[in-house]
Order: structure tokens, then sequence, then C-alpha cells
């Protein structure tokens, strides 16, 4: 199965290669770098989806704000909804004003009181949803302290809320970005060893190579053609598998949820979808991982090639 | 073509391997170089291949003092020089035509400018026929056959053989020196032949090169 995949691969044409394709190493090292791919590729990927989904979320909470209404014993709820319904819409940089309706606020509710219930005895709080054209030309200020005339009003702008959506979507991107630093760390290491493993094996070809006239470059560059080979097809493989996993990962979560519990999971952590720049980024996880292993092996070659000459 | 004078080696702090080289081949001939084991027939030849640097005296070749050669005018200077080995050294994952073929691999050529000469030359030395075959499926002769071939395509000024007959049988091996002694006529290459079979000395007569404990008792 592995041998029809990689078949399928691109190769290099022309003249056989020096360094024999079909060598222990190579195909060890294929299967290690397929899976430094696919775990660099997975977490840019998650990388993306944990950003992507932080900036849309503040961004829609920091376009809007919310005025508290709480019930006080002599003040008429509708009256003080009206009032701050309208001193919201005469705020600078406030694009709508509504009142949720007592409906929509018992169903805010049904999560923590489960559903069915008649809440129409109990007077509970009301909220109107301010939406901004423009968080940063808002006069929240100005809103603020026009509110104050209203009994029981209060403005919730959500800023801790966002603050510490930020930080924690900057922990988890740094933490991301500090793993692919490792995992490539590691496949750096990974292709030293491998590659004077190789050159050992390959010792024969080595001496050979030197006693027909070759340069320590055109060896350098035999090898490195080698390892280019076996990096883009890791590469190759690697971020094949995170895309299918990614497109594996969001069916099952679109199919495993209800569509109501669904949306909601949507709202929190997103919708698993990579967007294009996901994609760009995993599929460029490819020429990165080939480069490094081409880069890497070159030099180790180099280096071995000066130590033994 | 080839001037060693005074010249010794030794291998780190061990005793002299060679002593007192001084001896001269000239462009286009034809030597034996022959001597019992551990003589040290195959350090000459590294020596002479330029992959050890003598330890004392003066070896110049091609009119220049090897001693003090960059890295790369030794590797321009090793690329005048062919070798053929003893136990072939074919890699076995390259057919016979790519065999023969690597050195002008290493030299930049792309195979549609090689392919009519190292298809020329494989006919030749007899091989022909095999052209595609991997190493592990030709006899000792065709090896070595292709080993010479490869040796020679690059047109080297010099060609050292490490006892090339000494994994064939006697007729084999005068058939190969044969074809030696043809590089050297038809292409006037300077070919020095390492070998112990006295009766190839006595067939071919070459001037000899003989090393005794090393150092060169008779150079005629």
């Amino acid at each position: 199965m592995i041998e029809r995949v990689l078949a399928l691969l691109p190769r290099r044409k022309g003249a056989a290669p020096i360094v024999p394709e079909k060598s222990v190493a190579g195909r060890t090292l294929l299967f290690m770098i397929t899976i430094m791919s696919f775990l660099s590729a997975v977490t840019l990927g998650g990388v993306v989806l944990v950003q992507k989904s932080a900036i849309a979320w503040s961004a829609d909470v920091g376009r809007e704000v919310t005025i508290q209404i709480r019930p006080v014993e002599g003040e008429v709820m509708d009256s003080n909804l009206r009032t701050a319904v309208t001193l919201a819409e005469t705020t600078p940089g406030v694009a709508s004003a509504r009142a949720l309706t007592i409906e929509e606020s018992q169903a805010l509710l049904e999560p923590w009181l489960g559903a069915g219930l008649d809440l129409s005895s109990i007077e509970i709080p009301r909220l109107v949803v301010v939406q901004l054209t423009d968080p940063q030309d808002a006069d929240i200020e100005s809103l603020q302290r026009n509110l104050a005339a209203i009994n029981g009003a209060s403005l919730d702008t959500h800023a801790a809320w966002r603050q510490q959506l930020n930080t924690m979507a900057g922990t988890i991107v740094f933490s991301g970005l500090l793993v692919l630093v490792l995992i490539g760390a590691a496949t750096v290491l990974a292709i030293i060893f491998a590659t004077r493993g190789a050159m050992a094996t390959n010792r024969e070809i080595v001496d050979v190579l030197h006693y027909i006239g070759a340069s320590n470059k055109f060896i350098a560059g035999e090898f490195q053609g080698r390892f280019l080979s076996i990096g883009l097809q890791g590469g190759l493989l690697g971020a094949t598998a995170a895309l299918l996993f990614f497109a594996l990962i969001g069916t099952a979560a679109g199919n495993m949820l209800s569509s109501e519990a669904g949306a909601q999971v949507g709202v929190l952590f997103g919708r698993f979808a990579l967007g294009y720049d996901g994609i760009i980024g995993i599929v460029a996880v490819i020429p990165v991982i080939a480069a490094l292993t081409a880069i890497t092996s070159r030099m180790t070659v180099r280096r071995f090639l000066s130590e033994t000459s | 073509m080839i001037e060693f004078s005074d010249v010794g080696l030794r291998y780190g702090n061990g005793p002299e391997i060679l002593r007192d080289l001084t001896f001269s081949v000239e462009p286009g001939s034809f030597h034996f170089l022959t001597g019992p084991s551990g003589a040290g027939k195959t350090s000459l030849l590294r020596l002479l291949l330029l992959s050890l640097k003598p330890s004392r005296g003066k070896v110049t070749m091609f009119g220049e003092d090897v001693s003090n050669l960059t890295q790369d005018r030794l590797l321009q200077m090793r690329r005048h020089i062919g070798i053929v080995f003893q136990e072939f050294r074919l890699l076995d994952h390259l057919t016979t035509f790519e065999n023969v073929a690597l050195p002008l691999r290493v030299l930049g050529q792309p195979e549609h400018e090689y392919r009519p000469n190292v298809t020329e030359l494989l006919e030749w030395v007899g091989l022909g026929q095999r052209m595609d075959a991997l190493p592990s499926l030709l006899s000792g002769g065709e090896k070595q056959r292709a080993a010479i071939a490869r040796a020679v395509i690059a047109r080297p000024k010099v060609l050292l053989a490490d006892e090339p007959t000494g994994n064939v049988d006697p007729e084999l091996s005068s058939r190969l020196v044969h074809l030696f002694a043809e590089l050297n006529r038809t292409l006037g290459m300077t070919i020095i032949l390492a070998t112990h079979e006295l009766p190839l000395l006595d067939k071919f007569p070459y001037p000899r090169m003989l090393l005794s404990k090393g150092e060169l008792v008779i150079h005629d």
C-alpha cells in the first residue's frame, strides 16, 4: 500500500541516482519526516483555528455592548427599556439598539433553568443589545454617563472577557509556535543522525566518487538530492494526512453534535474550518520541510566529508 | 610526467612503509609494479593517486609539486588519474553503463553527450551486450572490464591498476593485461599496473618496478 502511494509521488528523472534510493535509512527517515510534517501541519492548523476563532469572537463581542436593567421596585421596566434604547441610539458610533423581548430573555435563561418553566411571574433582568458601527469611534463613556439616569441600569462592554480571550488565544498561539520550533529542531537532529548513518552505510560510494575525481560539493549535492526527495515525499504525505485529519474532525464535529449544540460549540471554538490561509499554511509545510531536510543533510555531508578527507 | 625524489611514507607515528623512493615515469609508458605482499605496492599507488601525501621527499606530477596543492587543484589533478582496483569497486545499484558513465557525470556532462562515448567504449571492451546488467550479474572478468572502462572513460593521462588480475583466472589475466596494453598503445595512456603474478611479467615485456620492504630495488 505504502509502496503504491510512494510510486505516485514525484521522482527525479534522468540518470539513476548515485545514492541508492532504497536504503533502510531512507525509509526510516521518510517515515520520521512524514510524522514530523503531520505534527507540524496539525500544530499550525490548530494555531490558525484558535487565532481565527479568537479574532472573530473578539471582533463580534467588541462590536456589541449590552445594557442590563435590573428590576427595581417602583421603576417601570418597559419605560426604562425605551429610555435606554433612546439613549443608546443617540450615542455617537452606535448603529442600532434593541431591547430583547421577554421571551428572548427567558430563552437565554433556559440553559441554566431548563425549558418549560413559566417565568412570567418572576421579574428578571432585561437586556438591550447595542450594535456599534465602529468600536473605536463609539462614545461608550458618554453612554455610560447617560445610563446613570436609569435606576438599575448597567453597561457591559465585555472588555474583561475580550482581554481574557485574547490572553488565552495568545498563549495557545505562542505555545503552538514553540511546539513548531521544537518539532523543527527535532527534525533537524533526526536528519543529522540519519545523514551520518547514510554516509557511513554508503561509505563505499563516497570512496569511489572521491577516487573518480568527484568534489565534496558534488557528493554533498548527490546526498542532498536524495534527502530533498525524501523531504518532499515526507512533507507531502504528512501535510496530506493533516488536511484529511482536519476534514475528518470538521465532519465529525458537525455530525456528532445537534445543530443547536453545534452552533454553540462553533461560536466558542470555531467551526474547525481552516480556510484558505490555514490550507496554504499546511501546504507550505511541504517545501519548508523539504528545504530543511535538504539544507541540513547538505551541511552534515559537507562536514562529514571534510572530517574524513 | 611523474617524479619521486627520496620519498618516504609512514602512517601516523608508525615505521616507514616506503623509503627513499626515487624514480620517474615518462608519458605514454607502461610499468609493472611488483613485489611480495606487504612490500608497499598499494601505498605507492595511493601516493600516485594523490590520496596520500608523502611524509618526506618530493613528488612531482604533471610538472607540479603535489605537497602544496590546494584542494581544488588536487581534485583537478586527480581527474587526470584513473584507478582500477582488484575488488572492482563497482556500485552495485547502478548498471554497467551507469557505472562506466560515472566519471563523466561527475564532470557534469549530460547523458545525451556521454551516451555515445560510453556505449562505444563498452563495446570496445566487449560489454556491448551487458550494458544494462547490474554488477551482481556480471562475471569476474566482465566486472574488471567494466571497472577498466570506468577508469579510462574520462581519458585520464595516467591509469593505475592495483592487482587488477587478482580475482580472475590466468587466461583472463592475460587478456586483461592485453587490454591495458591496447589502451597504452592506442590512447598513449601512461599505465602503472601492480601485480605479483610472475607469469604476466614474463609474458609482457614492460619495465618493472620491484618493491621490497618499502624500497625500490629494481626499476628498469
